[in-house]
Formats: structure tokens, C-alpha cells, sequence
């Protein structure tokens, strides 16, 4: 066990070495300069990714005539909040919330990753795309939300929404109790992708 | 339409053979040589030294050279060792840098 720990370590410091060697060799010729892998990063780490939507549910949260614009009209409840370009345009707009509340859940599912909303929920997990979540979550909901953790009693219905190419469906989490008084900053850490796909529901840290 | 290069390349790989890893929601990097691998990709592939297609087939093929050498005992994996592989590969067969100045740069 010793021994391959040893080789992890020393590959990991090789793989590290050839990037560093690449990197170098790139900024050398001009290709790249020493602030491009920021730049492309910068992308998936601060404009395009589940804090996005985080944003728009504790908006929801806080704001229940937020919530009712953005259940009528989701694209335009979008861009009125401060978010990255190209939210509520090219890929956000035929996104469509849907709102969790005492009797009722709502599960997004999707046939083709192509339509996942990920500027706004996120990159999906690998499962989701798996025909059997997709056909077993459609025919059998609330045996797959208890394989994931979440039972939902009988009394509350549940409601499957499949994403198309035409409408990008996303769940508004039920604000979660032991939040009150919270900011909507503090808010948003609560939001989980899974939440959104309604696979989770959002829980106070 | 996918406007932004940055969507078109990472969504075409979602659920695919070079699916990259990922954990609530975003892209998940072990350390910063494998987010560094992964910048260095995208951006020669968007400012149009290769492909992001060339690109994929050559990981495609690292990773099944990879699963093909190690058909038991796979928990050495590390998706970004292929994905480094690819890279160099790549760079080197778009004529940016020569297998000599790698080396070169290695042993440096």
C-alpha cells in the first residue's frame, strides 16, 4: 500500500511538471499569456454555473412577488435580477420555474444533456442522463426520490417535468425552515443543483 | 444555439466517453495542475489552434489506452493524466510546439 502511494505522489508531482512545461513553453511562443487559464476558468467559476440559480431562488425567497413573476414569466423574472449576459438570452430563454410548496414536488428530467440550463443549474451529474433515471423517474417518481434520499408522504403530490429543446424546466426549492430572517446572500448557499432538479429539497446549514 | 465557446465544448462532452468530472453542479479540478490543463485546452481550441473535436478524439483514444492497460486494477485513474496526454498530443500534432521542446522543457 506504501509503495502505491508513493507512485501517486510522484505522478501526481510529474503531471504537475509537464503542465508547468507546457504552460511555459505556450507563454514563451506567444500562443497563451500567463493569465489565460484564469480567464477561461473565470467563465465556469464566476458567470456561468448553479450560483446563478442559487441567485434566482433566494430572489424567490424573499421576494413572493419575485416568485410570482417568475412563475408567470421566468424569462423576464430573470432579467430583471443582475446576473451574467446570456442568462435570460441564447440559452435561457425558454427556462420555465416551477415552484415546491406544501402539497406538491416537482422533479425535472431530460432526455439530451444539450438541454440541460447549466449557465443556470450547473453541469449535470453523470446520472442524469442515464436512460433508466430518466424512464424510472418518469414511470416511478417517488420510488426513485427515496432511492435518493428523499421520501415524499403520499399526501403530497409529485409532478414530472421533462426538459425539451423548446422549455428548460427548474424547481424553486421550498425555503428551508431555520432560515428566517436570513439575508438573501446567506440564502443562496442553501440552493443545491439537486434542489433545483428536485432530486434534494434545500436545507438550512 | 450555444453562443459562448466555452458552453458548446464542455456541454458536447457531457454524458460522452471524455465526460470531464464534476460535483455539485460544476467542474471539479484535484489541483491546479488539472484546472491548468483544462484552461490551456479550451482556449488554444477556441482561439483556433485545433479543433475541440481533434482535441476530444485524441482524449477518447488516451483514455481507452488507458482503461486498455489497466483492465483490473483501475484505482490509479485520474482523468486529467489522459486529458494531459491528449493535450500534448494535440499541441503536438497542430505544430505549435515539437516533441523535442517538451522534452527539452522537461529535463530543464
Amino acid at each position: 500500500m506504501t509503495e502505491l502511494f508513493h507512485y501517486r505522489q510522484d505522478r501526481e508531482a510529474y503531471s504537475a511538471a509537464r503542465v508547468k512545461a507546457l504552460q511555459a513553453l505556450l507563454i514563451k511562443k506567444g500562443v497563451i499569456t500567463d493569465k489565460t487559464v484564469d480567464t477561461v476558468l473565470d467563465f465556469f467559476e464566476t458567470k456561468m454555473g448553479p450560483f446563478n440559480g442559487a441567485k434566482i431562488v433566494a430572489r424567490a425567497w424573499v421576494d413572493p412577488a419575485f416568485k410570482e413573476r417568475l412563475l408567470a414569466d421566468t424569462p423576464a423574472a430573470i432579467a430583471e435580477l443582475d446576473l451574467p449576459e446570456g442568462m435570460a438570452g441564447a440559452e435561457g430563454e425558454h427556462m420555465r420555474a416551477v415552484a415546491n410548496a406544501s402539497d406538491v414536488h416537482n422533479l425535472i428530467i431530460c432526455t439530451l444533456c444539450s438541454c440541460y440550463p447549466w449557465p443556470v443549474l450547473g453541469l449535470p451529474p453523470y446520472w442524469y442522463k442515464d436512460p433508466t433515471f430518466r424512464s424510472r423517474a418518469a414511470r416511478e417518481p417517488r420510488a426513485v426520490l427515496k432511492e435518493f434520499g428523499l421520501p415524499i408522504p403520499d399526501g403530497i403530490e409529485i409532478k414530472v417535468w421533462d426538459s425539451s429543446a423548446q422549455i428548460r424546466w427548474f424547481v424553486i426549492p421550498e425555503r428551508p425552515a431555520g432560515s428566517e430572517g436570513m439575508s438573501e446572500a446567506e440564502l443562496e448557499a442553501f440552493v443545491t443543483p439537486e434542489a433545483m432538479m428536485g432530486v434534494a429539497v434545500a436545507k438550512a446549514a | 444555439m450555444l453562443t459562448q465557446f466555452e458552453h458548446f465544448a464542455v456541454t458536447e462532452m457531457m454524458g460522452k466517453a471524455d465526460t470531464p468530472p464534476r460535483a455539485n453542479g460544476t467542474l471539479c479540478f484535484g489541483s491546479e495542475w488539472e484546472r491548468c490543463s483544462f484552461g490551456i485546452a479550451l482556449s488554444l481550441a477556441k482561439s483556433g489552434y485545433f479543433e475541440w473535436d481533434e482535441f476530444r478524439d485524441e482524449l477518447i483514444s488516451a483514455i481507452k489506452d488507458w482503461e486498455d492497460a489497466h483492465p483490473i486494477d483501475r484505482s490509479t485513474w485520474n482523468y486529467y493524466d489522459q486529458f494531459l496526454t491528449a493535450l500534448e498530443k494535440a499541441v503536438v500534432k497542430a505544430g505549435i510546439i515539437s516533441p523535442d521542446e517538451i522534452r527539452e522543457a522537461l529535463t530543464a
